[in-house]
């Protein structure tokens, strides 16, 4: 892993096509701006983390009989 | 197209059930290709089975069967990765979390996964400023009560 200090108004540059600026500082909060392709995904960590946890806990095999239960369930679209 | 799940078995699918995912899913960057299996006409659930891994199989649901209301903005990014606009129009649905107890079955309204119908190519993405979270009762009653009334 890679450390750096910045200052308000730098930049680090990542590769040829993303570049994140320190925008501002006050106390704890760090303002970034971060210029990327749109196919890079970018997410808050803590956002992100919970979706993980989330599809990991969805993908966890339920129970055989959930298959007849969800069978059953009609709804009417509105 | 033949795909092998641990949860139905081998079982022919039109090829058209195909979904590409270019990201992957949040915890499952590697898994880019699933099969879109609805259930019966008007039953909102349906499944999302990995083709790479028979074990993966997550339980989806149509969001607006059960909750009317909900809305979000797709954003630029995502309409012009997916190549929507106004005449294509995306498919939407949601992960669906079964626990031990199936009445507390919840869905992810934070994460809709967003798909592209005629290119057949999706996103999961994650909601910004939203007042959705991650775990919504589809059942706040449980099953007794009228299924579809749920929600809120």
């Amino acid at each position: 892993m890679l450390a750096l200090t910045r200052k308000a108004g730098e930049r680090i540059v990542i590769d040829d096509n993303i570049v994140i600026t320190i925008v501002d500082i006050k106390g704890e909060n760090i303002r970034l701006a971060i210029e990327a392709p749109r196919e890079i995904k970018i997410y808050r960590g803590e956002l992100y983390d919970a979706i993980v946890a989330e599809n990991r806990q969805a993908a966890v095999p339920a129970k055989d009989g959930i298959l007849d239960v969800l069978k059953d369930i009609k709804v009417r679209k509105p | 197209m033949l795909i092998r799940s641990t949860r139905f078995g081998e079982i022919e699918v039109p090829e058209d059930s195909k979904i590409h995912f270019p990201h992957g899913l949040p915890g499952f960057p590697q898994e880019q290709e699933f099969a879109y299996l609805p259930s019966e006409p008007d039953n909102p659930f349906a499944f999302l089975q990995s083709l790479a891994e028979p074990d993966l199989t997550f339980i989806v649901v149509d969001p607006f069967a059960f909750f009317q209301d909900y809305e979000f903005v797709l954003g630029d990014q995502i309409e012009c990765e997916l190549e929507l606009n106004d005449a294509n129009r995306p498919h939407i649905f949601n992960i669906v979390r079964v626990p031990d107890n199936p009445e507390e079955m919840t869905v992810n309204l934070l994460a809709p996964v967003i798909v592209n119908t005629k290119k057949r190519i999706a996103i999961q993405m994650v909601l910004e400023k939203t007042i959705y979270t991650t775990r919504h009762r589809l059942f706040p009653n449980g099953f007794v009560k009228q299924p579809g009334k749920g929600g809120k």
